[in-house]
């Protein structure tokens, strides 16, 4: 419950407030929320499993986004930004579908 | 991590790896967590909450921004793009406008100079108009008229240089005035491509492309038969299919050429003369071939 009003308290903020992006940052930016999707994902479906622990949600999410970040920004200096990009995309978004199935079936039983 | 590694020593190592990717969705560390707590060495309620709040707050940030950048974007690329619009409106009207405006002063320059007496300097100048293709024209002659079918999909078989050849032949067999689908060839004008469109002159000429010459009807298509534009559209037209239909006009009229726009070039009084008693002593000829 915390969980979902600081979220939506955080998009409400980010929204109104709506800070400039940098654009050295821009690149990062949709990678960077495909990795708060699967670290969101990921915790709710931990919540469900009753396995749920908040520091393990708050560092893998940091990780996650330093990490594909980074990938992205390598990929970048060695010129093939775009095609670690993908690979970034991919394996987030085949985790975040494994879980989104998990919290399905953990929902609707089937 | 160590722990949980599927398969490190099967032969079919990449593919443990993506079975791992598709079966270990779950952060393991969340299980590790679980069993810490279980073993009693868990971190307390209060902790864990601030963690759950700061991490979330951080989270919904960040999407929020990621919304608000997407938008903001995504609004600016559409007023670029409609202000470009705008702007390339509004240079055609003022196209159309001005030519418009060209086409009737020189109408009003033509009946003046009718209502003068037909002799002389003006007639030099009736003669030096029609060899600058100022003037509309009508006459009999051939009437080619070509498609390409893979122009659409931008993968057209006609390029400038062809038209430019088959220009060339036609200048070649005689013909006293071309234009290039309604545009009217003068001695500057040039057919180029740009990206898959075809100008004439600078003004964009669409599929199928008609081009209108003038000449001697006797023997203009026996002539423009034998050149090397006719003979590279005849193979095209086995080729690659497009079309290339060649016939013989009775009465053509072809529009006068955009006015020359000189901008730099000054004449002075005495350079005037010979210029108008030149063409009496010396029969006009055809401009030469003026594309490419």
């Amino acid at each position: 419950m915390y969980a979902v009003i600081a979220l939506a308290i955080g998009i409400v903020v980010g929204v109104l407030t709506s800070p400039t992006v940098p654009d050295w940052l821009g690149p990062y930016l949709p990678i960077a929320v495909v990795a708060a999707l699967d670290a969101v994902l990921g915790g709710l479906r931990a919540k469900l499993a009753d396995t749920f622990d908040a520091k393990v949600f708050v560092t893998s999410f940091i990780a996650n986004v330093l990490v594909a970040a980074f990938i992205v920004f390598l990929g970048d200096q060695l010129g093939v930004g775009s095609q670690l990009s993908t690979a970034v995309v991919v394996v987030l978004g085949i985790r975040i579908f494994g879980n989104a199935a998990a919290i399905r079936r953990h929902i609707f039983k089937a | 991590m160590a722990d949980r590694r599927p398969g490190t020593d099967d032969p079919a190592a990449p593919f443990a790896l993506l079975d791992s990717l598709t079966r270990d969705t779950l952060d393991p560390g969340y299980e590790r967590a679980a069993r810490r707590r279980q073993a009693g060495i868990g971190s307390s309620k209060v902790a864990g909450r601030t963690w759950l709040i700061a991490g979330t707050v951080v989270v919904g940030l960040l999407l929020g921004v990621a919304l608000q950048n997407t938008n903001a974007n995504s609004a600016g690329v559409d007023q670029a793009r409609d202000a470009l619009n705008l702007d390339v409106a509004n240079a055609q009207d003022r196209e159309a406008e001005l030519a418009a405006s060209v086409s009737g002063l020189a109408a009003q320059v033509r009946s003046a100079q009718s209502g003068a007496a037909d002799t002389g300097p003006l007639a030099t100048l009736n003669v030096l108009e029609e060899m600058n293709a100022l003037v509309a024209v009508t006459g009999p002659g051939l009437r080619v008229i070509l498609n390409d079918p893979g122009a659409a999909t931008g993968d057209s078989a006609i390029l400038d240089r062809d038209i430019q050849l088959l220009v060339n032949g036609l200048w070649s067999s005689g013909a006293e005035a071309i234009a290039v689908g309604g545009v009217r060839l003068r001695v500057t004008s040039a057919i180029r491509q740009a990206g898959g469109a075809i100008l004439v002159d600078n003004r964009p000429v669409a599929w199928p492309m008609t081009i209108e010459a003038i000449g001697d009807p006797r023997n203009i298509q026996q002539k423009f038969i034998s050149t090397a534009g006719y003979g590279r559209f005849n193979s095209f037209v086995q080729l690659y299919g497009v079309g290339f239909d060649v016939t013989a006009a009775e009465s053509l009229s072809l529009p006068a050429a955009a006015a020359v726009d000189n901008r730099y070039i000054e004449t002075s009084p005495s350079a005037t003369e010979p210029l108008t008693t030149e063409p009496t002593t010396q029969p006009p000829t055809t401009p030469a071939a003026p594309t490419s």
